[in-house]
């Protein structure tokens, strides 16, 4: 078995990076992610969102490894996770379900609001194999290789839905400033403005943002 | 939003993702007085959970239909229902304190 463990503070509030952490998918960076569906959503009596995901990723196997033995490189993961809004946490746990004997991840992420303000990501990996035949260190090691990269990728992805909301908070006039008003009264440009952004979530807003094309690297 | 795992869910899937985001954004941030107590904060969870399913009640029945039905058609559901006995993920919930931790 091979553990890690990892720490990293987001400057954005909780609240905010919890929102971005739900809206990671899809994103240029996630590009693995071959389709994501809630299964359970539940209310609990204290307040709490508990959600339960089932996800399908892309992977491909490293080239030394047997052929023939995974016959198709996509894994299902379930991912569940509870939101406290009022403690201000977030834990979600996921793992894959099938070709578990050739290696299964486990991976445990929780965000907190720390005491200015912050944003605490904790997270931590188990990666076990049972395959045998002298390749099981092998298998976690190169699990643990692929599980680094990937958190890498997972944050700049969440950094990039981060940016998203960030732009659609502060600069909600660039959003809605596609129809110009150039011969409006200013007042009248500004009730206009206002009655735009009005019934329209931020979602609503990111969300044109999030289909556009990625930038270009 | 991402793909669902079934075609013929995805339009369901876009509408429910849509309805839930702009209800979680405010859930978020609940009002400060709704941490005060936890009768405060009860009676604010169950008013946000009501506004969630007046608002999105109705897809996300239709979509989690749709999902389940296609979970057990792809014989998803007992791969499911094996990892969920194995080692389930997330503790229970406690209970609400009934009163104020000392």
């Amino acid at each position: 078995m091979r553990f890690f463990s990892q720490s990293f503070i987001y400057d954005d509030s909780w609240s905010i990076v919890a929102l971005a952490f739900f809206l990671r998918y899809p994103n240029p960076y996630a590009s693995h992610v071959i389709s994501c569906d809630v299964i359970s959503r539940d209310h609990t009596p204290s307040g709490s969102l508990v959600t339960t995901r089932l996800i399908l990723k892309k992977g491909a196997m490293p080239r030394w490894f047997p052929k023939g033995i995974v016959s198709r490189a996509e894994s299902w993961v379930i991912e569940e996770s509870e939101v406290d809004p009022y403690g201000k946490t977030l834990r979600c746990v996921t793992k894959n379900l099938d070709h578990v004997k050739v290696m299964q991840v486990e991976e445990s992420v929780n965000f907190a609001q720390n005491a200015e303000g912050k944003t605490l990501q904790h997270t931590e990996a188990r990666i076990f194999s049972r395959f045998g035949w002298g390749l099981t260190k092998r298998i976690e090691n190169h699990g643990l290789t692929r599980f680094k990269a990937n958190m890498q990728r997972s944050r700049e992805g969440v950094s990039l839905i981060l940016n998203l909301i960030r732009e659609s908070r502060l600069q909600p006039m660039t959003l809605g400033a596609e129809v110009s008003h150039a011969v409006s009264p200013a007042c009248e440009e500004k009730v206009s403005i206002g009655e735009n952004l009005q019934g329209k979530s931020l979602w609503a807003k990111v969300k044109t943002w999030m289909y556009r094309p990625p930038p270009s690297q | 939003m991402s793909q669902s795992l079934s075609a013929e869910c995805t339009p369901l899937k876009i509408e429910y993702d849509s309805c839930f985001n702009s209800w979680f954004e405010g859930y978020l941030d609940p009002a400060v007085k709704a941490s005060k107590t936890p009768e405060a904060r009860a009676a604010y969870a169950k008013q946000k959970a009501d506004e969630f399913n007046q608002k999105c009640g109705k897809i996300w029945e239709q979509y989690k239909g749709c999902v389940q039905h296609a979970v057990k058609e792809k014989g998803l559901d007992t791969l499911l229902q094996q990892a969920r006995e194995e080692n389930p993920l997330v503790d229970p919930i406690p209970p609400l304190p009934t009163q104020p931790p000392k």
